[in-house]
């Protein structure tokens, strides 16, 4: 009925198109997709809504399960729940909520495209008609399983107070930055820009120098990786990032981090702490075993 | 390193780490031949039946790899180290493009080359190509084929809006934009081809390694 601020359809991404150009877009928050799925007896890869600042309100035709992780929207953020027919449920923020996962029964069914039902905002293609919704749409769910709703909470981190830490480790190209660049990027607070949106995150603080881009070769991009644009600001490629790139890399963000950084609003302060990449690549592995262990509670 | 050995001698450094499970392979050497190299390793992997890719990306002078936990990545030096034996026989396609020589920059982009626009696009037209690489955004395609003498730096400020089917130069570069996006490069002039198309298959009309040429 609401559509909320930008309300996307996302699952965990397009793959195997990057040699073609397409950005893999997917859910910003893969830990709250693969969560809030779990919740409501889906796949964890089913597609569902990312919502973002504004909750959306929406009327359930039939009855279905919701479940909303990583933010505070609605009745009962990390708990899944039952709507009945013609029922209205909204799905505003609570205090602190930026970004959430609302899962649905079955999962959203939009066309694949591609081997996905992710949205790619910038390429108005794949999710709900290649855009964010828009009061009035209509979206259908795929048939449920039958198991019930898992009866456990998704109590996902979440920034708290003070300066957001995200663990990161040496990009491909930090031999390319002098020791005061370096010592500004791993030492200083940067605050994220309003201007960021679902391709990167824009940081503000001290200029990292000016670097040489213009004779630079494009590379394949990583979701995580910081790069450095040419008046020397450092940006966070995120889901919906272009599949190529030509700044040098600075840092990558641990994934296990990239999650809490999707629940961490413009404005406020990220620290980067240095963490070898066999930290990141143990991090991550332990966090699969976590989300494999979810099930736990089935009622 | 021993006495008499060059850094040639030594092993190479292992490939760079982009991500928890992402790599990253370099080639050196002049840009159209190290792209050659980067194309011939991302179809080598691609084809290598390797456990846990997830996607390869051919770049510039780069191939970087997305794996899963049980990709094993020392497999992954070997590629780098002799692209152009690893990979099977692989028949580029050959696309003749028809475009319209109506660019914005069609006058400045002859007369930096020393050129009239009429003597420009005589070159032009006789020019082969080769599909670098796609990225920027979907189905944008690097060319290159455009010799020294008419490479030209980028706008200094990029348009708002380019119209979709541009055809472009910057640097070593012909480009061709498949939908309206913001850019900063040359425009020469318009192609009425769709560069892709989600719904067929296959979706994209070029590959890395496809040949192309224009016509008027």
């Amino acid at each position: 009925m609401e559509p909320g601020l930008l309300t996307t359809v996302q699952d965990l991404g397009r793959y195997g198109w990057a040699s073609s150009g397409v950005p893999a877009a997917g859910a910003l928050d893969e830990e709250a997709l693969r969560l809030a799925n779990r919740l409501v007896g889906n796949v964890e890869s089913a597609a569902a809504l990312e919502i973002t600042f504004v909750g959306p309100v929406l009327r359930a035709a039939g009855d279905l399960d919701l479940a909303v992780a990583g933010g505070a929207f609605g009745p009962a953020p990390g708990k899944a729940f039952r709507v009945a027919d013609g029922e209205i449920m909204s799905l505003a923020s609570g205090p602190g909520a930026t970004r959430a996962i609302a899962a649905v029964g079955g999962g959203i069914d939009v066309p694949l495209v591609l081997g996905s039902r992710s949205t790619c905002v910038s390429g108005r293609f794949g999710g709900f008609q290649g855009r964010r919704l828009q009061r009035g749409d209509f979206l259908s769910v795929l048939p449920a399983s039958a198991a019930p709703l898992v009866d456990a909470s998704a109590d996902l981190r979440q920034p708290g107070d003070g300066d957001v830490v995200l663990r990161a480790f040496a990009g491909s190209d930090e031999a390319e930055f002098d020791a005061a660049a370096l010592a500004a990027f791993w030492g200083t607070p940067w605050r994220i820009l309003p201007e960021s949106n679902r391709m990167g995150l824009r940081l503000s603080g001290p200029s990292l120098g000016l670097v040489e881009t213009a004779s630079r070769a494009s590379e394949g991009t990583t979701r995580g990786t910081v790069q450095v644009t040419a008046d020397g600001h450092p940006i966070v490629l995120l889901a919906e990032r272009p599949t190529t790139g030509g700044y040098p890399k600075i840092a990558v963000v641990a994934a296990i981090d990239l999650d809490l950084l999707a629940r961490t609003p413009p404005g406020r302060n990220v620290r980067f702490e240095r963490i070898p990449v066999t930290e990141a690549r143990r991090l991550v592995d332990a966090r699969e075993a976590r989300l494999r262990a979810f099930s736990g509670g089935r009622t | 390193m021993r006495p008499g050995a060059t850094v040639w001698d030594n092993v190479p450094p292992p490939v760079k780490e982009t991500g928890e499970y992402a790599w990253l392979l370099a080639f050196e050497g002049e840009e159209a031949e190290a792209n050659e190299a980067a194309r011939s390793a991302a179809a080598a992997i691609r084809t290598s039946g390797m456990a846990g890719l997830v996607d390869v990306v051919p770049a510039a002078r780069t191939v970087l790899v997305l794996g899963s936990p049980e990709l094993d990545a020392s497999r992954l030096e070997a590629f780098e180290a002799a692209p152009r034996h690893a990979g099977p026989a692989f028949s580029p396609r050959r696309h003749e493009i028809r475009m319209t020589p109506d660019g914005a920059d069609l006058d400045e982009i002859a007369s930096r080359s020393g050129l009239s626009p009429d003597a420009f696009l005589e070159v032009f037209v006789q020019l082969d190509f080769t599909v670098g690489f796609l990225g920027f955004s979907t189905g944008f395609a690097y060319l290159y084929g455009l010799p020294k003498a008419l490479h030209l730096p980028r706008r200094g400020t990029p348009r708002a809006a380019v119209p979709a089917g541009s055809v472009a130069l910057a640097g070593p570069y012909v480009g061709i934009y498949p939908a309206p996006t913001p850019g900063g490069w040359n425009l020469l002039g318009r192609t009425a081809r769709r560069l892709f198309d989600l719904r067929a298959d296959p979706p994209f009309l070029f590959a890395p390694g496809d040949r192309v040429r224009f016509r008027l």
